[in-house]
């Protein structure tokens, strides 16, 4: 792989999908940033911010030969867990939503959680390129590393923030699958999971009903289908077309969170069905270019941080856009 | 290839994320589009609201279109409690401006309704009140234009019209009978409203709403107002228990006018007792008719050829003994020898008797079956009564003697002047009403037309044409003088009727009437009067309600463009009358010779010269003794 190679398409993508985010972001926020803030403005700012300062990262990072995070993976890692300890000191960490899972500077705040993502990816990347032979061992090669993730998991419920917790951990998992690991390993711990779950239901039937009644948000409007309904009457009258930008009902004190969890729902509601191909095709265009550079990595490093950072993306969008549509229950 | 194993592992994570990403689409299209009627339908209830906006009720009117019954517009106060910042300070400053209590406003100002109605404080608010409201520029504080039900003549026609409640519903008369047709559709101001329940600046639908119908009468305003006039006069002159009257187009059974008294004013019905708004008299009121009814006797025996008018005689010695039973003729002594035509010009009870006789019981009650009594007549108003007639089986000599003259029998008015215009008309029984037409408000266009409905015929034209000849004589000659007009042909038959109180007849109470028709050749107006238990003057028919029915006839006459006639029946003169006679030409003539043709009346001229140019009134019109005629002079 030659050095100074930037994936032009992957970039274009990326600040077309960043920009959309950030005009996005003031079309869902404006009602409540101005309600709660008296100023509309108040979270395209941040966003924007967070956008000038992750051009200038990426622009450095880029420079920077991706072969020493291989050697500092260890250090990345130490001061991952130290931050994942320090927000969880009160005082230091700041609770939002219900987690202590920020830092706040200034009027921004940052996650440790997301920095753990990255340099766990960079850990694991390392670990397996390092401990190909071992890998094969269930005992000497992947149980360390499992212990490793366990901590970090650990850690993350600590706040508590389940929803990133199990991107991480999902992750780390598929970067392990496609370094190798036995096939059926995977089938096992699969396998495992799917009897416990069967275990469950047979022992108590009701289990059953209670996943039939989170699919049915009807069921309950009230209460536990509250969000996911008030986030179908943006994305239904939203049809092929959309009602048109910043023409969204359901941001107008409906849908809680419309800028964060639930800005997909009103981009369903202001660009329609047409929306939806855009944004998800752009992810998946992103996702094409991760594998690509992925494949043509010539060092196992590179092949594994190259598609774990693009696998991470996908999964964490892929998860919240199916809460937003009803797919998957909202807790979890 | 060393690689192998991990590209076909991320090729197979590729597909596990593309799925999901096509499963996700999949959602988005299922929702967008097969479900997207259902949501949205969903979605637009949770975000509109409504502001109602009342339809006005349909206009009543009279057959030329005059308004009897229409809206004003008031307005009314509507809370939006949700966007009520300061509940407190709203109520405490509502409450002063309405002068009711801070409680009241504060309940309705925090009930947890979408929309809530200031009801029944914040109804019909003056402009002034209004407007001292809308300055105080509350949000949430919303003023609606409501129209409030007004009757522009008041007391007129009051029981037919009927009155309407709070919301502007029918309770009563042709607001009840038509309110399908009176109401409108509401309409409403539809907004978007936020999830706090503001108002948001987009998309507001004006949902508009529809008029109701305007429901046209075949009253004639002027003649109802002459109507309730002379009724005001009779109540301030003899305060009887009750009186109606009513008035019909006989070629139609269209009803020109009709009321009764006691009354109400519809526009204040709160006032009255529900007795009286009730009972809307000229279709409620059931009584004994009396001598009117010797009409439908008259009309079937000529019909019958049972009696000729003119050669049959009878010989009246003041009564008459039916099985045992002693009937009285009204006058002491009795009439002595009459013809028929006398029998009935003088009301003579024993001649109808005999009328009645010479019939039978069959026919008779035939005919009075035919002529429509014993049953409603089907007029487009609610609360009319049946009346009551003999059982057939039960009918004795008795029961056929006192029906011959209008006792025993128990009738409405309605069925009196429907029944009687079907003597008169040509011989045909038509269905009463009240709606001329329903009328679309905008476009005045004819939703709905009423027109005569034949329900049979009773008698030939010939017969008809012999009972209006008759009863033009009883107005000329008869028990009807009072109802006389000069230079108009009038029939008509008067009617006391007794009583009756705890199953006997009541002594000095009585219900006068008299039903007159005009012209006597071609009847334009069937009129009918009652008054019940008239106080200060002797009870009869003729002294009563004849000169009631003269002075509306007089009125009507203008009215209808009914032409004077020279074919009248002269008067017969009783010593008490005044004499009429024909007024000679004298245009031509020489002032003195005018002056000797002219002896016996008081003469006024204008203008120098000595020859008649212009005589008031023309010639060949009936002018009273001592009357005065004008002359104009010119050389």
């Amino acid at each position: 792989m030659k050095r100074k190679c930037f994936d032009l398409l992957l970039f274009f993508c990326i600040i077309a999908i960043s920009i959309f985010g950030i005009v996005m972001i003031y079309s869902a926020s404006y009602i409540w940033a101005d309600y709660k803030f008296h100023n509309p403005y108040k979270y395209v700012i941040s966003q924007g911010i967070f956008f000038i300062v992750s051009l200038v990262i990426m622009v450095i990072v880029s420079k920077i030969d991706y072969k020493l995070y291989k050697d500092k993976a260890n250090l990345i890692l130490l001061v991952c867990f130290l931050l994942l300890i320090l927000v969880l000191i009160p005082g230091i960490g700041t609770v939002r939503n219900g987690s202590r899972s920020w830092f706040g500077i200034g009027g921004l705040g940052v996650q440790p959680s997301e920095f753990s993502k990255i340099g766990l990816i960079i850990y694991v990347s390392k670990y397996l390129s390092t401990n190909e032979k071992n890998i094969k061992y269930i005992i000497k090669g992947v149980l360390p590393l499992f212990l490793v993730i366990g901590v970090f998991f650990f850690l993350i419920m600590l706040e508590p923030d389940f929803g990133q917790a199990f991107v991480i951990v999902v992750t780390l998992v598929a970067i392990i699958f496609i370094s190798g690991v036995n096939f059926s390993f995977f089938v096992k711990i699969g396998l495992c999971a799917l009897l416990g779950i069967v275990g469950l239901i047979i022992a108590a039937p009701y289990r059953m009903a209670r996943i039939i009644s989170y699919l049915n948000p009807w069921v309950d409007p009230l209460g536990s289908g509250f969000q996911i309904i008030q986030s179908l009457y943006a994305i239904g009258p939203g049809g092929i077309l959309g009602q048109g930008f910043l023409k969204s009902r359901q941001k107008h004190f409906y849908l809680p969170e419309p800028q964060t969890d639930f800005i997909f729902s009103i981009i369903s509601e202001e660009f329609g069905f047409l929306g939806v191909l855009i944004v998800t095709s752009l992810f998946v265009f992103i996702f094409i270019r991760c594998v690509k550079i992925s494949k043509r990595a010539t060092n196992s490093f590179g092949k594994y941080l190259a598609f774990g950072l693009g696998f991470g993306i996908l999964i964490q969008a892929c998860i919240n856009l199916m809460v937003v549509v009803g797919l998957i229950p909202v807790t979890g | 290839m060393f690689f192998t194993t991990t590209h076909k592992r991320i090729n197979f994570l590729f597909v596990v994320i593309f799925i999901f990403i096509v499963a996700i689409i999949a959602k988005v299209f299922y929702i967008q589009v097969f479900q997207y009627k259902k949501l949205n339908t969903l979605a637009e209830n949770l975000w509109s609201r409504n502001l109602p906006v009342t339809a006005d009720r349909g206009r009543i009117l009279d057959r030329n279109g005059n308004v009897l019954a229409t809206n004003i517009t008031t307005t009314s106060l509507v809370l939006i409690p949700n966007q009520i910042e300061d509940k407190e300070r709203v109520s405490k400053d509502i409450a002063e401006i309405l002068g009711v209590s801070y409680e009241a406003i504060y309940e309705h100002a925090s009930k947890r309704s979408s929309i809530e109605r200031v009801h029944p404080e914040g109804r019909g608010l003056s402009y002034e009140v209004a407007e001292k409201i809308n300055n105080l520029n509350y949000d949430g504080v919303y003023l609606l234009k409501e129209s409030k039900r007004h009757y522009p003549y008041d007391t007129v026609l009051s029981h037919t019209l009927g009155y309407v409640g709070i919301d502007n519903q029918g309770l009563s008369g042709i607001e009840l009978k038509y309110d399908k047709e009176l109401t409108g559709t509401n309409g409403a101001i539809k907004y978007f409203s936020d999830g706090k329940g503001n108002r948001l600046k987009l998309n507001e639908v004006y949902d508009e709403p529809i008029s109701g119908l305007d429901v046209s009468l075949t009253i004639d305003i002027d003649i109802q107002l002459a109507i309730e006039n002379e009724l005001d006069n009779v109540v301030s002159k003899y305060n009887p228990d009750g009186a109606l009257i009513i008035a019909m187009d006989p070629n139609n059974a269209e009803i020109l006018g009709m009321a009764s008294r006691p009354t109400f004013n519809s526009n204040e019905y709160q006032l009255a007792t529900e007795e009286v708004i009730n009972r809307n008299l000229p279709i409620w009121m059931t009584y004994e008719p009396g001598s009117t009814f010797k009409i439908i006797t008259l009309a079937s025996s000529l019909e019958e050829k049972t009696i000729n008018l003119f050669e049959d005689r009878y010989y009246d010695g003041g009564g008459i003994t039916v099985e045992g039973a002693r009937i009285k003729c009204w006058k002491a002594g009795g009439h002595g020898d009459e013809s028929f035509l006398q029998v009935v010009e003088n009301s003579c009870n024993p001649g109808f008797v005999v009328m009645g006789q010479k019939l039978g019981k069959e026919r008779l009650f035939k005919y009075i079956d035919n002529f429509g009594f014993g049953k409603k007549t089907g007029v487009d108003l609610n609360g009319e009564s049946t009346g009551i007639m003999f059982d057939l089986d039960k009918v004795g000599p008795v029961e056929l003697a006192t029906t011959s003259f209008g006792q025993g029998i128990s009738v409405t008015p309605i069925q009196q002047v429907t029944g009687v215009s079907a003597a008169i008309n040509g011989g045909i029984l038509y269905k009463p009403y009240i709606v001329k037409r329903l009328l679309e408000p905008e476009t005045k266009a004819t939703i709905l037309e009423n027109t005569k409905q034949e329900v049979r015929r009773v008698i030939s034209e010939e017969t008809s044409s012999l009972v209006r000849h008759t009863l033009e004589s009883v107005v000329a000659n008869g028990t009807g003088k009072n109802a006389y007009i000069e230079n108009f042909r009038v029939g008509g038959k008067t009617g006391t009727a007794q009583k009756v109180n705890n199953g006997k007849y009541m002594v000095g109470n009585y219900i006068v009437s008299f039903i007159g028709f005009m012209p006597a050749d071609n009847p334009q107006i069937v009129l009918y009067v009652a008054i019940d238990n008239p106080k200060g003057i002797t009870q009869y028919g003729g002294t009563v309600s004849a000169p009631i029915a003269k002075n509306i006839l007089k009125e009507a006459a203008g009215i209808l463009n009914i032409p004077e006639s020279k074919d009248a029946m002269p008067r017969e003169y009783t010593w008490l009358d005044t004499k009429y006679n024909l007024l000679p030409d004298v245009t031509g003539m020489s002032k003195e010779e005018a002056v000797k043709t002219l002896k016996g009346y008081k003469i006024e001229t204008n203008g120098d010269g000595d020859k008649v140019i212009y005589q008031e009134p023309e010639a060949n019109t009936y002018v009273a003794d001592g009357g005065i005629v004008r002359l104009m002079l010119n050389n």
